[in-house]
């Protein structure tokens, strides 16, 4: 009844509910796109600083050293003729400068300012002031991880 | 219709929707506050999707929590998004509450019979800090590192069940994974399942009971009081409301990210400027400035007690404010809310600036 | 007599109030202490001699100067008459003397095993003792440097030739032109020094690794380092810079013309912390000394490194920039952190390779730089992208609510006309 009788009233809400309805859609798709892009995993792993893989032991032959990212800072491994592994930091505590493994003496060497520390990361001679971090170094399943904490 | 009619065959759910669309809002110069309860619900309602989204990606534990968050909001597609968005929408909700909560007050609307509202919308609120504290803790930086450890501590000056307290708020006796570990646990399961409760326990006595007006209004003869139906007039301006806060949002989040900072280090020490969310500030600035003994009681302790005694005091005014219940405002009450809010603006002013 | 009493009182005071030390009964202390006292103008020499080292392990006055320390009551005795007593020592004595003890590697060894006992036939080496050998009595001996009658030893902060002390010990000498004058050496080597890296790096930061004097002079055996071993004194500790050009063509040109290897471009004791304009031709590179009239080879290479290393300076700056940029703007880069810090190393080991004044070693090192550096800026020029597109959803997602609200408000009119109509 009372919708026959109103006609133009009619219309125009039938007008407003179809403006609404694209309204709501494009606002639950603008919604929605966000959401289901979100529930893709990336590709990209997370990178975890508590432990990263450093390579496989066949890249760590004895008397060798290789400079690996660890979160946001060089960490250094070295294997030592023994076959030993230890990883240290590889910032140098005198001006942080980048440290090089130095084969014959088996010592960590840092370039500029010819600070020295042992293999343990204690800082014998030259400038430096404090020793390296130390690392842990866990061969798992041939891969060599370097780790914050002993894993288990 | 006939899904309707089939499924009210068997259970009366046109009486309950009947029911609902008998509910009516008072029109008069207050309306506008009556929006502030639906907001709060709806915030709440932006951090269910959200929090179950961050869910997907989080990691909890001291080693991956700060780099799986780092991780949603670099890598993953909008992740940025959703952390933005459930860390702004805590904090509107946290604000919106507060503004309820004290509109309320201010209209007596906890009067007779309408105290376990307010008893019921006390607890959300406070729970509604919980889930800040506890959510602050989750990425695992350093600013929320050290504010927990405060935050812990305080909870330690407690007399006798402190030392109880802090151990069970830490997992221990020092902030560590274990903590986050509980924390999270709090964020997630705790606080949801009394949340959910004591909301909905919130909304079926504001339903039942209908809307509240002030006493003055009260006194009005009923056919000169102005209403409008809840369903829908009211419940699309709050819509109009909600959108216009969600947009808000929206802006807040790609112009004034929260920063993820540096990962926690347990052994770093406390850089500068360390504090709480705006919404503990008063209190922090309290116990900071209260002195180190006063009457022989330890100034911590002291500043607790005020403040245990004050949300007792605040969380039973329903029962204390015997003109309320006899429809009449007390001038009272009004100056104590007056009082207590700008104690608590200053002072958050005051432990921003200084 | 009246001496005696007093110096009863003062030996009780002095047993009193130093009774930590080892040392309490010594006729010498407590007569020269006393005089010391009397005295009103002039130093009072014994001040600290409680502290000095010697006292410390238990030698006496008597140990240098000879005498008898325990004749309390007799001047003659512990003095005049006494046959071991030397008194004062003559500057041209004191070497030997020190020497007694401390080049006895049998005696010093009862202090420290690790004792250097060499200090004394390398004092005779260096020119303070050569020219005191010469009957110069103006040159630096032990006590010069070392202090006298309240002696630390080296690693006490309060020694003269404690590290951060060297430069101000040296200078009471070298920085005294009217003192100096008849050595025919400048004066200024302290004036410069202090103005210069190491200066700043020992005196201002107070950083014991920095160099003094006696790092690149010597000590006991101080000369000033002939043209062939600058190179090595340096190399001390700029190793590879050292090497390098130790390595280089140019090492047998310089030493071939009498150049100090090192000294040549970047001074001596004003050395300052290295610019990369030294290699500015045209704007005074420090080559032009040389071949100021050529161009060829040595302009094209000084060019050449000049070119790289202010393009990877240019990259790394810009890294910097919009890593900045990016991160006021909110979003995570602190993974770019690990390649922008690694092309600053990189420009280290380029600034480094060019001391070998081979092009292609430079090239190959300051490689990696750019690598570095490229995923740093590609790193931040993505997240200011990703902003850009933030800004964009955001737009279009405002401009769907706005659209929203809008029809959300002439749904509201039309409601409560609804609402008005039903109440008539």
């Amino acid at each position: 009844m009372d919708k026959l009788t109103k006609g133009p009233e009619t219309s125009r809400r039938r007008f407003i509910d179809i403006l609404l309805g694209t309204g709501l859609f494009m606002w639950i798709s603008s919604l929605i796109y966000p959401i289901s892009k979100y529930l893709v995993p990336p590709k990209a792993a997370i990178l975890y600083v508590n432990n990263v893989e450093a390579g496989t032991m066949s890249e760590f032959p004895p008397s060798s050293s290789k400079i690996i990212r660890f979160g946001r800072k060089p960490v250094i491994i070295v294997r030592q003729r023994n076959g030993k592994f230890s990883a240290l930091s590889a910032t140098c505590t005198h001006l942080d400068c980048t440290v090089q493994f130095k084969a014959d003496t088996e010592q960590i060497w840092c370039a500029c300012h010819n600070g020295y520390y042992d293999i343990t990361g204690k800082n014998i001679s030259g400038p430096p002031p404090s020793p390296l971090a130390q690392y842990i170094v866990v061969v798992k399943d041939d891969k060599v991880i370097v780790a914050l904490e002993e894993l288990t | 219709m006939s899904i309707m009619d089939w499924i009210n065959e068997r259970v009366n759910i046109r009486g309950v929707s009947e029911f609902a669309f008998k509910k009516k809002v008072p029109v008069f110069y207050g309306t506008i506050w009556y929006y502030l309860g639906g907001v709060s619900l709806f915030l709440f309602a932006i951090q269910l999707v959200t929090g179950i989204l961050l869910l997907l990606y989080y990691q909890p534990g001291a080693a991956t929590a700060f780099e799986s968050v780092k991780f949603i909001v670099s890598k993953v597609a909008f992740g940025w998004l959703i952390r933005e968005v459930h860390a702004w929408s805590a904090n509107l909700f946290i604000f919106f509450a507060f503004l309820h909560m004290f509109t309320v007050f201010f209209a007596k609307a906890y009067r007779k019979p309408r105290e376990m509202t307010w008893f019921s919308g006390m607890l959300l609120l406070i729970l509604g800090m919980g889930f800040g504290f506890s959510g602050y803790l989750l990425p695992w930086n350093e600013l929320a590192f050290f504010a927990t450890k405060i935050g812990s501590d305080i909870a330690g000056a407690v007399p006798f069940v402190g030392e109880f307290l802090l151990r069970l708020l830490r997992a221990g006796d020092e902030v560590t994974g274990a903590t986050l570990t509980r924390f999270y646990g709090f964020h997630i399961a705790l606080f949801p399942a009394f949340f959910t409760l004591v909301l909905g326990i919130h909304l079926i006595l504001v339903q039942v009971q209908g809307m509240s007006i002030p006493p003055e209004l009260e006194r009005i003869p009923e056919k000169h009081r102005r209403y409008m139906p809840f369903f829908p007039n009211f419940a699309i301006r709050d819509a109009l409301f909600w959108l216009i806060v969600l947009n808000i949002i929206a802006l807040l989040a790609v112009f004034f990210p929260w920063e993820l900072g540096t990962k926690a280090d347990p052994l770093a020490s406390a850089p500068a400027g360390i504090h709480p969310e705006w919404y503990f500030m008063f209190m922090f600035q309290t116990l900071k400035l209260i002195p180190g003994h006063i009457f022989f009681i330890e100034g911590e302790l002291f500043g607790l007690l005020i403040f245990a005694f004050g949300t007792i005091f605040w969380f039973l005014v329903p029962l204390l404010d015997r003109k309320a219940r006899r429809g009449q405002r007390s001038r009272f009450w009004t100056v104590i809310g007056v009082v207590l809010i700008v104690y608590m603006i200053m002072m958050t002013l005051w432990g921003y600036i200084v | 007599m009246k001496f005696s009493n007093v110096s009863l009182l003062i030996l009780i005071i002095v047993a009193v109030a130093s009774s930590n030390t080892p040392l309490t009964k010594d006729a010498c202390i407590d007569c020269h202490r006393q005089l010391d006292e009397e005295q009103d103008v002039g130093e009072q020499i014994l001040k600290n001699v409680f502290q000095d080292i010697h006292l410390q392990v238990g030698l006496s006055c008597a140990d240098c100067h000879g005498g008898n320390p325990e004749a309390y009551d007799d001047e003659d005795e512990a003095m005049w008459d006494n046959p071991t007593f030397i008194g004062a020592i003559s500057r041209r004595d004191q070497p030997e003397i020190c020497g007694s003890c401390h080049s006895d590697p049998q005696f010093m060894r009862q202090y420290s095993a690790s004792v250097q006992t060499d200090q004394v036939d390398q004092y005779w080496t260096s020119q303070h003792g050569k020219d005191l050998l010469n009957g110069n009595d103006k040159v630096a001996t032990c006590t010069n440097c070392h202090g006298v009658h309240g002696i630390y030893p080296v690693k006490d902060p309060r020694s003269p030739v404690y590290p951060l002390n060297v430069p101000s010990t040296c200078a009471q000498c070298h920085n005294d032109a009217e003192y100096m004058s008849e050595f025919n050496i400048p004066t200024d080597q302290y004036y410069l020094y202090r103005t210069s890296v190491h200066g700043k790096a020992l005196l201002d930061r107070q950083s014991l690794t920095a160099p003094a004097c006696n790092d690149c002079h010597g000590n006991h055996g101080a000369l000033p380092p002939d043209v062939v071993h600058i190179a090595d004194i340096c190399g001390t500790c700029h190793v590879n810079n050292s090497q390098l050009f130790q390595k280089s063509h140019l090492n047998n040109i310089f030493l071939k013309k009498g150049f100090g290897q090192c000294e040549a471009c970047h001074g001596n004791h004003g050395v300052k912390k290295p610019s990369d304009e030294y290699l500015n031709w045209e704007h005074g590179a420090v080559c032009l000394q040389c071949h100021g009239n050529t161009t060829g080879n040595p302009k094209e290479l000084a060019d050449l490194f000049y070119h790289t290393i202010d393009s990877l300076k240019g990259q790394i700056s810009l890294a910097e920039d919009l890593m900045g940029q990016a991160e006021q703007k909110g979003m995570e880069i602190s993974d770019l952190y690990f390649p922008l810090e690694k092309s600053q190393k990189v420009l280290i080991q380029t600034r480094t390779s060019i001391h070998s004044f081979n092009k292609d070693l430079l090239l190959e090192t300051v490689k990696d730089g750019f690598i570095a550096t490229d995923e740093a800026i590609q790193g931040a020029s993505l997240a200011l992208t990703e902003f850009d597109q933030r800004r964009k959803w955001l737009f279009i997602f405002s401009l769907i609510i706005t659209y929203l609200i809008v029809v959300v408000y002439f749904k509201i009119k039309d409601f409560d006309r609804r609402h008005r109509n039903k109440n008539k």
